[in-house]
């Protein structure tokens, strides 16, 4: 620590040097003019008497340039040389760590923008999201009522303010074409709440976020550029959004992005209007944020005292409710956080089998340079400096492999973002310092991983000197370190192969599952609409089945309907029902509730079984079950013409008789079994449901001619989303098809420096054993047996790896278990088939050395010995 | 007598010497030169080139401690004093020193006659 302070001290040190050199020749100057000089000449000559000047400076610099850093130099050089010497082991090992620092770096990167990081606003752990939760119904829907919203930031005491919002797919009608915008309507507070100011203009006035005031919009910094060209001007102006005009009063920064990144402007929605005033109505999604110093435990515990109190106030609607708090990073995040720490233990792991392969490949060589240590000992250095000297080499090769492994990070982050361009926070993964402090660490790991070892052992004396018998008479063994290292390398390549195997077969199973619908040949798209819309029902499902009549008689279209959800991508919206009005407390009637409209079960083809299917979705009300749902609760009673209904009471709750019964369908995700499943026949679930249309032909191709009907039908609303239905299949798929190439990839790269670990083991020992197996053969011994003596030594490694391998991954694939699909965790085909594949491989691997050692010139080892 | 240069002061010899004079007391090197100087009688003058290297080693080492601080002329000079190791280290040189001279005079004093 010292020598480092030195460093930063040389400035001052050389200020102090100066000035003491000054202090002398200012003392012999006085003693001259003591002896009578005058001043000018006194200076002179003590100038002359005190002597080169330069020359002590450079002397005291050289006392003080410090020991460290001339050693430093010294292992440098040497490291160099090391590298010029073996060039292609240096490449061979500088690739490795690039590799496996780089795929450690990039996957970092990821994990430090989406977890580690916090959100991007300011004291963002003081965020947090609530939602209202039904203890009885546990109806799944967590939004919130404005006036309960307003309830609990009036009556919590923990929270600085609480805020909500909602967001509408609407057209902005000022330009030549209508343009599709999402609209935020946020609740009073929502900028306070967020602690982000508008980069220009201002945050809403109280009067603004008040029913019955005036109109305004804050609009994101994308619009701003977009439609006003980064203009001051653009403040005042009026946006034409859906039925409304809204003057521009704020742009948002740039960096802000809530809820979604896709939002275009924000405006208030007021809590005190009259349509807002039912405390059944519910539509926020709430956020709060914490005072300082609070926990959420605190919170947690305020908002139940409030809600208590709520629910004496209002026993019919507040008394079942309970309230949800949790950090709001932890939704954005969400589930992506399994998958990224099972690649980034994963890819952790291949650095592992990385320093190891190095460090067995160090081994060999510091054993081959028992000669060129033994000298320097003999010179008189210290086995610490010759250790420092063995470890600056390894670190010059883990600093240049971690060099070129931020560039391989920054290829692969851009790829992330592009990839996952669904993913939350995506566009934040950037190679940033953090990141190349992060492979730094990394390569000093590395160099302590891979380069302790082999230079402690390399200078123990008695190794040197033992060693210098063993290469002219090495008979065997003494490699048990470099034997364990292969095996374990083989160990963890193992464990990442079965990894791999059970992701790849889930993955392989899901492909061949029938999902019970038919997703080709499918577009999806939706039209803008508001919210406000649902005032008049009537109106607005009349709107959209105008829509999918005119979407019908289209040429190449051969059915079309709507859906709440989109079928096959992961959403499940539990709710209770009750049957013919029972309520039975012990046998809860849990199902999916799924909205759709006439033509659905046509243009899925899911088959209908029984009774009837949808046929006049736009009077609503009539319901069918799929065949979990019947066989669950109705065991063989028919249910067509039995009354569902919602337990709890809600508007938007289905209800009405059974028309019919369809087949079961992965509505809820490819890779989840059929749950019990209400249809209700109601094509307007929201204002701006999925389309769904089956087409003759390739669907993409059909996007323009729907986007002209839709034009012709509604002039004022846009299209949006026209995307195949397979393409969002794709997508909802994507985490898991990404997660399980990557593991794949790191378990191929795994296997295959495991190879390189025993190819290299075999290689070094019949090198170093060359004049044995010369003494074997002459004494009669057959090329065959010893091709089989180094094989089985292999092998035997192999198996105990394997063994070693198989307890490993049995533990460490409990962590995959909610990640696969139709294979448990302890699957013996996949575990059967990886150590089969690793005998094999490791069989090939030292095949060829083994047969190499066996060709031995008999004649020629001898006559050297 | 002519002054010996430091080229014939023996290796280490000179380290002994600043040790010596700082024991006395805190100084600064243009003292420490001055009192080599006198007490020696002129005969011992230590060059500046090898005089500082020597300190600042010394110092490096911890056998001495540097302060800034007042000459009597009132300009600020760097003072070394002994340390607790300089010290030790300096009780250390003395006594191998007066080994050596005993040693070195022995040899020199002997005569034909003696030798065995």
């Amino acid at each position: 620590m010292l020598r480092w302070r030195n460093l930063f001290r040389s400035a001052s040190t050389q200020d102090e040097l100066e000035r003491e050199i000054a202090f002398h020749i200012e003392k012999l100057t006085e003693a001259n003019m003591a002896r009578g000089l005058d001043a000018g000449e006194a200076r002179r000559q003590a100038n002359v008497e005190f002597g080169g000047r330069e020359q002590v400076r450079q002397q005291l610099r050289e006392v003080h340039s410090s020991a460290f850093l001339s050693t430093l130099g010294f292992n440098c050089k040497s490291a160099l040389r090391f590298v010029r010497r073996s060039p292609s082991f240096s490449l061979a090992v500088i690739l490795i760590l690039a590799l496996a620092i780089g795929a450690n770096s990039a996957v970092f990167s990821a994990m430090d923008a989406l977890i580690l990081r916090p959100l991007p606003y300011p004291n963002s752990d003081e965020l947090v999201f609530l939602g209202q939760h039904d203890v009885k119904s546990r109806n799944a829907n967590r939004f919130v009522a404005p006036v309960r919203l307003e309830d609990w930031n009036r009556m919590s005491t923990t929270f600085q303010s609480i805020t909500g919002y909602y967001t509408d797919d609407l057209s902005e009608t000022s330009g030549p074409l209508p343009e599709k915008v999402t609209v935020a309507l946020v609740a009073p507070r929502f900028l306070h709440v967020m602690a982000v100011a508008p980069v220009l203009g201002r945050d809403f006035t109280p009067e603004e976020e008040r029913w019955g005031g005036p109109a305004a919009a804050l609009i994101s910094y994308g619009v701003w550029q977009r439609r006003f060209h980064g203009s001051a001007d653009a403040l005042g102006q009026k946006l034409h959004v859906g039925t409304f005009a809204y003057p521009i009063v704020g742009i948002m920064p740039a960096s802000f992005s809530f809820p979604t990144r896709d939002i275009d402007l924000w405006t208030p929605s007021a809590p005190d209007a009259p349509f807002a005033q039912r405390r059944d109505a519910t539509w926020f999604t709430v956020i709060g944020r914490l005072k300082p110093e609070i926990t959420l435990q605190q919170a947690r515990a305020d908002l139940a005292t409030v809600q208590t109190q709520l629910g004496a106030q209002f026993p019919k609607t507040d008394a079942d409710l309970s309230v949800q708090a949790m950090p709001l990073k932890e939704t954005v995040v969400g589930g992506i956080r399994d998958s990224l720490w099972l690649v980034y233990g994963s890819v952790s792991l291949l650095l592992l089998i990385a320093c190891s392969n190095i460090a067995a490949l160090l081994l060999a060589r510091t054993a081959d340079r028992e000669h060129e240590i033994s000298v320097r000992f003999s010179l008189g250095a210290s086995r610490t400096k010759i250790i420092a000297q063995l470890l600056t080499e390894v670190f010059a090769l883990a600093a240049a492999g971690s060099l070129l492994g931020l560039v391989i990070a920054a290829i692969a982050a851009r790829g992330f973002q592009l990839l996952s361009s669904e993913l939350p926070r995506a566009e934040e993964i950037t190679v940033n310092w953090r990141i190349v402090a992060y492979s730094f660490v990394c390569a000093v790991t590395a160099t302590l991983l891979c380069g302790v070892f082999p230079a402690v052992r390399g200078t123990r004396r008695q190794f040197a000197q033992s060693l210098a018998k063993n290469s002219r008479t090495q008979v065997s063994g003494r490699n048990l370190l470099q034997w364990t290292l292969v095996a374990v390398q083989i160990t963890l390549a193992v464990t990442l192969l079965t990894g791999a195997g059970l992701l790849l077969r889930s993955l392989h199973g899901l492909t061949r599952v029938s999902p019970g619908f038919d997703p080709s040949h499918v577009l999806t798209f939706q039209v803008t609409g508001s919210w406000g819309e649902t005032s008049d029902m009537k109106t607005l499902t009349q709107r959209i089945d105008r829509t999918l009549n005119g979407l019908r008689s289209l040429p190449g279209v051969e059915a079309a309907s709507t859906a709440g959800m989109l079928p096959g991508v992961p959403a499940l919206y539990q709710a209770e029902f009750k049957i013919d009005g029972h309520v039975d407390p012990n046998h809860k009637i849990m199902a999916d509730s799924r909205y759709v409209s006439t033509g659905y079960f046509e243009t899925m083809q899911i088959p209908l079984l029984a009774g009837e299917t949808c046929n006049d979705s736009a009077n609503g009300r009539g319901v069918l079950v799929n065949r979990s749902f019947l066989d669950r609760y109705f065991a063989d009673r028919s249910p067509v013409g039995h009354q569902l209904k919602a337990a709890a009471y809600n508007d938007f709750q289905p209800e009405g008789s059974i028309r019919g019964v369809v087949a079961d369908a992965r509505e809820e995700g490819i890779n989840a079994e059929p749950v019990p499943t209400v249809y209700s026949c109601f094509s307007a679930p929201t204002p701006f449901p999925n389309y769904l249309v089956k087409t003759k032909g390739d669907p993409s191709a059909m996007a323009e001619t729907v986007r002209r009907r839709i034009h012709e039908l509604d002039p004022e609303r846009s299209v949006y989303g026209i995307t195949p239905l397979q393409s969002h299949l794709d997508q909802s798929s994507l985490e898991n098809r990404l997660r399980t190439f990557l593991l794949g990839l790191f378990a191929g790269c795994a296997v295959l420096l495991a190879c390189i670990g025993i190819y290299g083991m075999l290689n070094y020992l019949s090198r170093v054993r060359q004049k044995e197996i010369g003494m074997r053969l002459a004494l009669g011994a057959l090329r065959g047996q010893i091709v089989r003596r180094f094989l089985m030594q292999a092998l035997r490694i192999t198996f105990m790896g394997c063994a070693a391998g198989l307890v490993l991954s049995l533990a460490a694939n409990r962590f995959l278990e909610s990640m696969l699909y139709g294979i448990s965790a302890t699957d013996p085909t996949t575990y059967v088939s990886v150590m089969a594949v690793i005998v094999a491989v490791a069989a090939v691997a030292s095949f060829i050395p083994a047969w190499r050692a066996s060709r031995v010139e008999v004649m020629q080892v001898l006559r050297q010995e | 007598m002519t002054p010996i240069q430091k080229a014939d002061l023996l290796q280490g010899t000179l380290d002994m010497l600043i040790l010596k004079i700082v024991a006395l007391g805190p100084e600064h090197g243009y003292g420490i030169s001055q009192r080599i100087r006198q007490i020696s009688k002129d005969v011992l003058n230590v060059q500046q080139g090898s005089l500082y290297p020597a300190l600042h080693r010394l110092e490096k080492r911890g056998w001495l401690v540097a302060n800034w601080g007042d000459s009597e002329n009132g300009r600020q000079a760097k003072f070394y004093r002994l340390s607790r190791e300089g010290r030790k280290q300096l009780s250390r040189e003395e006594a191998t020193w007066s080994r050596l001279a005993e040693a070195v005079t022995l040899i020199l004093g002997t005569t034909a006659n003696q030798e065995v």
